[in-house]
């Protein structure tokens, strides 16, 4: 069998919770059924890992589900807009726990190259991440990576960690981060920092125009 | 770009109205006679045909006043000389600088396979021109479109909302040239803004509801045509 039991610790709850640990973890991870949630490219790319070459369901992914409340792994591939943010929350919030998600691509882990008035920088701002995949979009090898790296991850979590899957209904719905992080993680980078917030690139003096805000 | 380049861009971009004297940029000047459709409305409309421009070499461009939109496209659309039938864009520009809009239809004509460009300006402090939903119906996405993006009402549309941004988006026009990449808010502010939106306060229940298309097909292909209709 592939299933081999640790040695008992010593302690007698230790022993118990330690199993049980094990054995769920080992059942959590081999059975993960991840959410797609693909809005751009990267989504092509979680496809082809999903399909016969790559073949997805060698990890126990062998169901996408396209269902929140019969999923515990999201998978966010590519770029996610504000209009969009409030659905991937939603979403999030609705998927019951043990859950999981994973940032695929460099716009779901940062907002990539799209540094601009629509884009979320990086969807832990929306949502906790657990793992994030770079790349542009990364090849259905890296995605198999992250997934992986996840089942590490859960290999080692413990019921004995209440914070593992704590949820504040007070926040559902609402920013993953604080407002102060938000905007610290989203500070331009690059050729964008020729940009500032508050003129744009030419300050006009049309910028004070009253019809361009609306009511 | 060396920095000295980057600031004379910068300063081109600033003074955008004065640039506008040159206005080579627009296209050569031309004969009404090189395209059918300008002659005619040269002969029927003679004035308000501001300006007839030729770019690429076979794109003809024509001025008309704001106030005039809605009949000259009319007649474009429904002359048979002219048959414009297929409004393939509308969209506007910004040139910057605090000149005017301009509204931008691009017109394809199917019968006699012709295009035509018909632009109107619109000035900064009275953004609004007619709608021309009535003689083109996709003109209607492409009209809150250019709203969303630009801000330019249009009188007469029959349903007149933002198409890409959300409703309750308060940042003004994204593709005005005075409109900062980033948007004015704070990332926290437009995330926070982004979250608390709720679907349901700017559609309605017919709009959000996922049609029973399975349903519905099944119960026709049950009852046969007469399903269908009702």
């Amino acid at each position: 069998m592939g299933l081999s039991l640790p040695t008992a610790p010593s302690g007698e709850a230790s022993f118990l919770t330690t199993r049980l640990d094990f054995v769920l973890n080992w059942a959590r991870r081999g059975s993960l059924w991840p959410m797609p949630f693909g809005t751009a490219c990267c989504a092509i790319e979680m496809m082809a890992t999903a399909a016969s070459k790559y073949d997805l369901a060698r990890f126990g992914m062998e169901r996408m589900s396209f269902s929140p409340r019969q999923a515990d792994l999201l998978i966010c591939a590519g770029r996610v807009a504000y209009k969009m943010a409030p659905v991937l929350r939603r979403i999030w919030d609705q998927m019951p726990q043990p859950k999981w998600s994973i940032s695929m691509g460099a716009c779901a882990s940062s907002g990539g190259v799209f540094d601009v008035y629509s884009m979320v920088q990086g969807i832990d701002t929306i949502i906790p991440v657990d793992v994030y995949i770079p790349g542009c979009p990364p090849r259905p090898e890296g995605l198999i990576y992250g997934i992986l790296m996840l089942q590490e991850k859960i290999k080692g979590e413990s019921l004995t960690n209440p914070t593992l899957r704590e949820e504040d209904p007070e926040r559902t719905g609402r920013p993953n981060l604080p407002d102060g992080v938000i905007d610290e993680v989203a500070v331009p980078y690059g050729n964008s920092t020729q940009q500032n917030r508050v003129s744009g690139l030419v300050q006009t003096t049309a910028l004070a125009r009253p019809s361009d805000r609306q009511p | 770009m060396g920095e000295q380049e980057f600031q004379d861009a910068l300063d081109d971009l600033e003074a955008g109205a004065a640039a506008a004297a040159d206005d080579s940029a627009l296209g050569e000047a031309a004969a009404a006679s090189s395209h059918p459709s300008v002659a005619a409305l040269v002969e029927r409309f003679g004035a308000a045909i501001l300006q007839h421009r030729v770019l690429s070499g076979d794109e003809h461009v024509v001025w008309i006043p704001a106030a005039r939109v809605l009949e000259i496209l009319r007649w474009l659309q429904g002359d048979p000389a002219q048959r414009y039938d297929y409004l393939a864009d509308l969209t506007a520009v910004d040139w910057g600088g605090g000149r005017p809009l301009e509204v931008v239809y691009q017109l394809w004509s199917i019968p006699h396979r012709r295009a035509l460009r018909v632009k109107a300006t619109v000035a900064l402090n009275d953004l609004e021109i007619d709608s021309v939903c009535s003689i083109w119906n996709t003109a209607n996405w492409l009209e809150r479109e250019t709203w969303d993006m630009f801000g330019i009402r249009f009188r007469g549309h029959p349903d007149h909302r933002r198409i890409l941004m959300p409703d309750s988006y308060a940042e003004g026009f994204p593709l005005r040239k005075d409109f900062p990449l980033r948007g004015r808010f704070t990332r926290a502010e437009q995330t926070r803004r982004a979250l608390a939106t709720s679907l349901e306060d700017h559609y309605s229940a017919e709009e959000l509801k996922i049609r029973d298309d399975v349903e519905e097909h099944g119960r026709a292909a049950g009852e046969g045509a007469q399903g269908m209709a009702g």
